[in-house]
């Protein structure tokens, strides 16, 4: 036999390995994982968003998101503070405060006079 | 017993001993078909779950017009090629793949798929087959299994691929060319 036809021999058999073949048996639990599997997908979402959330980089941008709009929010009440409702004058303050027409120490002063 | 329509009837309730019934009775016809496919057993048991899942999700879609085994087979199947294509995906792009190249085509070429339902004087050249069938197209992946793993007649494997018995008559032709091509070169490079 010449070493080529010794390869188609080979070939043959090995094309043939697989008559006869038994079909292979599944886990018998499977059902079980099934249903341990279909438990945890309904009452996935939960846990899937507070196993998101508790993951140390999600907890740090969280933490990080909520002190930059913290100190955003500081910022900006400062600033506009003093870009927009600064009162420029001593009346203009005493406006605002409706304190013209009420009463203060001169009045007191002049109520006692009289 | 209750016959398999009956059962159908009852999944679509949501009936979970119907549920139980099904997946006893066709699990290791699934599995088995799986397992042909991704040569893998653990992947293999965790696709078998999906399908499962698949069929209680999707029963109020069966409408009955082929087998309930053919369905069954067809989800199976997809279920199992989608699984390929991901991995082949993330094996493409994989970190490592990028820092080694190309290489690793020898570690390849070793078969180390041993299908439990193979008899022990066959281990050896058969893992050498499945090595092969390894690297079908797809298509004629699943004619091969389908037919030599399940069984599976060519009427009953156009049913589940979807298709004409002559495109499997031709399918199985290719998959054979295919298969010769690489065993031929396997041999000459280790048969002594």
């Amino acid at each position: 036999m010449t070493p080529q036809e010794k390869i188609q021999q080979q070939i043959e058999q090995t094309l043939q390995s697989l008559d006869g073949v038994k079909r292979a048996q599944a886990n018998p639990f499977l059902f079980t994982r099934i249903k341990a599997r279909m438990n945890k997908k309904a009452n996935g979402w939960e846990e899937g968003i507070f196993s998101f959330v508790s993951r140390p980089v999600i907890a740090v941008a969280i933490l990080l998101l909520v002190m930059a709009v913290n100190g955003w929010a500081l910022w900006g009440s400062d600033s506009g503070d003093t870009v927009g409702d600064t009162p420029n004058s001593f009346p203009e303050l005493a406006n605002e405060y409706n304190t013209v027409a009420s009463v203060n120490n001169y009045d007191y002063e002049n109520m006692t006079n009289e | 017993m209750i016959n398999e329509t009956e059962l159908i009837e009852q999944l679509k309730q949501g009936d979970e001993t119907a549920f139980k019934a099904i997946v006893e009775q066709w699990q290791d016809m699934v599995y088995n078909t799986i397992l042909g496919i991704v040569q893998n057993e653990t992947e293999a048991e965790d696709l078998a779950q999906d399908v499962f899942i698949k069929v209680f999700e999707k029963i109020g879609t069966f409408k009955g017009d082929s087998k309930f085994s053919t369905w069954l087979y067809r989800i199976a199947t997809t279920t199992a090629l989608d699984h390929l294509r991901s991995k082949k995906r993330k094996k493409r792009f994989g970190f490592l793949q990028s820092l080694t190249g190309s290489g690793g085509d020898e570690k390849e070429q070793i078969p180390d798929f041993n299908h439990p339902g193979v008899s022990l004087d066959n281990k050896e050249r058969a893992a050498v087959l499945f090595k092969a069938i390894e690297a079908l197209p797809e298509n004629q992946k699943s004619a091969y299994m389908l037919h030599k793993l399940e069984g599976l007649s060519y009427r009953d494997v156009s049913e589940v691929l979807n298709t004409t018995v002559s495109a499997v008559e031709s399918l199985m032709s290719r998959a054979n060319q295919n298969l010769r091509k690489q065993l031929e070169e396997y041999y000459n490079k280790h048969y002594r």
